[in-house]
């Protein structure tokens, strides 16, 4: 008799860890392998406090493109971080809900788990510190995130979602935030005709190949890398935004220095990403190339670079071509989707 | 029946009794009110759009008259030292019930009142202008209340982009001409909650004030009232700098808010709030306590 009772006791034991253990195993979440790139920069820290998971990109890809975000559910993320334009949105400034103009160009979005800084000021060092600005602000989702989790909060879809990316139903700030740096750090781009170059799959044309020694030599001190950009900030006496509200870097540091500097872009994806400069100021690559050619604006703050050579980046005509055909060689079709 | 109704009335009654009494021998907490009187010099000051004739006018040190349509500030940190110089926070941690925007404009926002604060006798007043770096996230589940407060259409003390609050907002005309004057203040530094070595760029706008009392508020029986004169005088004619404002999008031109990022904003920060050592008063004084 005591030995039957113990046995049912420990089956019944059993059977309650092993529905314990199904339930965990029902929320299997597999961290996702972000595959790093050679000679890429290393990982911003962040990243590994938010390492992306299957259901957490998932997740974030979803509310990436959720137009509740916005207080007239008219504009998502993806409204002006457009995938095959490398997530940027061929504007001279952002547009937000009711035609609401912003103060800046949208930035593209890949690599960013490679990135030290995030916006053209830099203003965040953390990803997941982002989402939270273009929901708040007026020119652009004019929302504020409890108005946001109240329109998605009865959603069945996403009560599956947070809860397989985070264990159970509950919608929280941190969670919208984190899910969305998750999918935001899986966006990398590495399969440009540049990228299959260095792995000796195909080769540049003659002009790609001029055009890459002209950059080596007349661009890839900023430039460099295999992000194309040494994360610095600088001014480069591109033309001024006017608006009382921009400082360039200097918004966010306070130091004199840093006025009207911005930094240093990737020039992945490049050919997709125009207009160019902090507010559109070039609609082409070639008019970004003819300015520097020209001659760019004097400031106190000036970029030595600039100071040290006559305030200009003097190029033919010969190696303005050559090097538009090699900066297009950084266009990834597998990235943009094209 | 109608005998127990008596018989609680009366025992009613007596409870409401015994309670005022106790209230008024020896409570153990009252209120304090902080009553802000905003002022050019000792002048309280008239807000009024450009061309207005009823705003109070006030000359900088530099010269520049100058007059405000508009303005704002953010109370938080608020601390009262006992005579023993123990140190009393008052929700220190929560901003829906320790912190406040100081709006001209409005005035029942010119009183703040502390409530339950611990029976003693205080000499002193210690308060934040603006919010400490860990508390100036925009966190709206926490404190939902004062977020509403400060992100209100007709407040307006957010800055989106910094993920933070503005600590003050003035806006104002200056010159014989009347040019535009936008002056905000705020915090840019960018790190993680908990982690100072984190902060690893931007301005630090918060200022923490510390005001001798006039004379002890004794909180008991009664419930004091501290008058707190914030003189924007300061604002241009300050003890760390004598500021003269520029119209344009320049490096140096600070009358609209291309400089609250600029080094010009923490000049701004330093004459209001004090520069956190030699001056810790600022603008503030406090110029009676009403017992």
């Amino acid at each position: 008799m005591k030995k039957i009772l113990g046995f049912v006791i420990a089956i019944l034991f059993l059977t309650s860890c092993n529905s314990e253990d199904s339930e965990m195993l029902a929320i299997d979440n597999p961290e996702i392998d972000l595959k790093i790139p050679a000679d890429f920069p290393e990982l911003n820290a962040f990243v590994s406090q938010n390492k992306p998971t299957q259901y957490g990109v998932e997740l974030g890809e979803k509310l990436f493109s959720d137009k509740r975000f916005s207080a007239d559910n008219t504009i998502s993320c993806s409204s002006c971080h457009i995938q095959e334009n490398a997530f940027t949105d061929q504007k001279t400034q952002a547009v937000g809900i009711e035609g609401r103009i912003g103060l800046r160009n949208t930035p593209s979005i890949q690599n960013l788990a490679f990135m030290k800084f995030y916006n053209w000021d830099g203003s965040k060092l953390q990803l997941e510190n982002q989402p939270l600005v273009p929901i708040i602000t007026h020119e652009e989702m004019d929302s504020s995130i409890l108005e946001v989790m109240g329109k998605i909060k009865n959603d069945a879809v996403y009560k599956d979602l947070f809860r397989k990316a985070f264990g159970d139903e509950n919608i929280t700030p941190e969670r919208i935030y984190k899910s969305i740096a998750q999918f935001e750090y899986t966006l990398i781009s590495a399969n440009s005709k540049y990228d299959k170059v260095k792995r000796k799959e195909v080769s540049f044309t003659e002009s790609e190949l001029k055009g890459y020694q002209t950059f080596q030599q007349k661009c890839a001190s900023c430039h460099e890398g295999e992000l194309f950009t040494d994360q610095s900030f600088r001014n480069i006496g591109f033309p001024l935004n006017t608006d009382t509200n921009e400082a360039g870097r200097a918004r966010v540091t306070g130091i004199a220095a840093d006025f009207m500097s911005f930094r240093v872009p990737t020039l992945r994806n490049i050919e997709y990403t125009a207009p160019y400069g902090s507010f559109g100021q070039f609609p082409t690559l070639k008019s970004v190339l003819d300015y520097f050619d020209n001659g760019v604006l004097d400031a106190d703050n000036l970029d030595p670079i600039f100071k040290e050579n006559g305030k200009r980046i003097p190029l033919t005509e010969e190696e303005k071509v050559n090097l538009i055909a090699f900066m297009k060689t950084f266009s990834d079709a597998t990235f943009t989707k094209r | 029946m109608q005998n127990f109704k008596k018989y609680l009335l009366l025992s009613l009654a007596a409870l409401a009794f015994v309670s005022c009494s106790d209230n008024d021998d020896n409570p153990a907490a009252n209120n304090v009110t902080l009553e802000f009187n905003n002022t050019f010099k000792s002048t309280t000051i008239v807000l009024g759009n450009a061309a207005s004739t009823s705003a109070t006018a006030n000359t900088s040190a530099a010269g520049q008259v100058h007059h405000f349509s508009e303005l704002k500030y953010v109370i938080s940190n608020i601390r009262l030292v006992k005579d023993n110089g123990d140190e009393v926070p008052y929700n220190v941690n929560d901003l829906d019930k320790g912190a406040t925007v100081i709006d001209q404009a409005k005035t029942a926002s010119l009183s703040y009142v502390l409530s339950n604060v611990p029976s003693a006798t205080y000499k002193q007043i210690k308060f934040g202008l603006g919010i400490k770096a860990e508390q100036n996230t925009l966190d709206q589940v926490r404190f939902p209340n004062f977020y509403a407060l400060a992100g209100a259409n007709d407040t307006a003390m957010m800055w989106e982009w910094g993920s933070g609050y503005r600590f003050t907002k003035i806006e104002g005309f200056y010159g014989t001409d009347n040019k535009t004057m936008s002056i905000h203040t705020g915090s840019t530094v960018e790190g993680t909650k908990d982690v100072p070595s984190s902060y690893t760029q931007g301005v630090n706008a918060y200022r923490d004030i510390t005001l001798n009392l006039t004379t002890n508020a004794v909180v008991g029986s009664k419930a004091p009232k501290i008058k707190i004169q914030a003189d924007f005088d300061k604002l241009l004619s300050g003890k760390t700098n004598t500021i003269t404002l520029s119209t344009g999008t320049g490096m140096n031109d600070n009358a609209t808010p291309n400089i609250h990022t600029a080094a010009q904003m923490a000049k701004f920060v330093d004459n209001l709030g004090g520069n956190g050592s030699s001056d810790i008063t600022g603008m503030f004084s406090v110029t009676a306590v009403e017992n």
